[in-house]
């Protein structure tokens, strides 16, 4: 019977547009977890940027500060050697006269080896 | 007794409102299913690395304070080690000038020759002792013999008492 079929046809059609409906339900699902890995990467990135931001203000603080530390090293090594040349300047003379003394000063003793035997 | 067309009808329309109904429930789960993971996902995804940012920044800031570290302890051994050397000259060079003074000490003929006794008789006694003994007791020997014997006292007179120093046998 004519009715019979356009019933069918009616179900049939209401089914493919039933199907039709999750199938753009599911596309859509899989367009919002695209869009999770999206905004994920971009707040990570900028995450990153900032952070990056602050390592370069350190870095650069601290190689700031290694410069500083080198040139008083530089100082102290400078005011060390030029007191010790003071130093030596005024105390060589006394030094030299020591020197002489304990060469010159020659006590013959006999090795105590030898004082043993006699 | 057969449906009549309007009956059939009914039920058609039934069924496919109840068709309608569970596709759109089907849809709206799937659509609230997709809100959850996409949260936890994006939740996810952010945490675990921001987690392996920080570390990495951590460590890169940690060599930073190394790098400074080793580079500051290099710049003080160096300038131990010029301080050092200088030490060594200034002795070096009176040493040297000790030596040089040395020679007068020739002219001088008494002087000298007491000092020639004396020198043989410390070199005899020294023989009794074995006959192998080279006796090689110039002045010029005897400065360089006792140079390291006086290191300490020349230090100490030249550039102050050590107050590092510990032991004074």
């Amino acid at each position: 019977m004519a009715s019979q079929s356009q019933g069918v046809q009616q179900l049939l059609a209401a089914e493919k547009k039933a199907a039709e409906r999750v199938a753009e339900a599911r596309k859509r699902k899989a367009r919002r977890l695209k869009q999770a890995k999206d905004e994920a990467q971009a707040e990570i990135e900028k995450f990153r940027q900032e952070r990056d931001r602050q390592f370069k203000e350190y870095e650069t603080k601290h190689l700031g500060s290694q410069d500083d530390i080198a040139l008083k090293i530089k100082k102290d090594t400078v005011e060390k050697i030029t007191a010790m040349n003071k130093q030596v300047a005024a105390n060589k003379d006394k030094v030299i006269v020591r020197i002489m003394q304990l060469v010159k000063e020659i006590k013959p003793e006999l090795h105590i080896n030898a004082k043993k035997e006699m | 007794m057969a449906l009549s067309d309007a009956d059939v009808q009914k039920q058609i329309h039934h069924m496919m409102a109840f068709i309608e109904q569970e596709a759109n429930e089907k849809a709206e789960e799937i659509d609230a299913r997709a809100e959850e993971e996409f949260t936890i996902e994006k939740g996810r995804l952010v945490q675990q690395n921001r987690l392996k940012i920080i570390e990495y920044y951590e460590r890169k800031e940690k060599q930073v304070e190394l790098q400074k570290k080793i580079g500051a302890s290099n710049l003080l051994n160096k300038s131990r080690l010029e301080v050092l050397k200088a030490q060594e000259s200034h002795i070096k060079n009176v040493l040297y000038e000790a030596q040089h003074k040395l020679n007068p000490i020739s002219q001088d003929h008494a002087a000298y020759s007491k000092l020639l006794e004396d020198l043989l008789c410390q070199g005899l006694c020294q023989v009794r002792v074995s006959t192998h003994i080279l006796i090689s007791n110039t002045l010029e020997a005897r400065l360089e013999m006792l140079s390291e014997q006086m290191l300490p006292e020349i230090r100490a007179m030249l550039f102050g008492a050590n107050p590092n120093r510990k032991f004074d046998n």
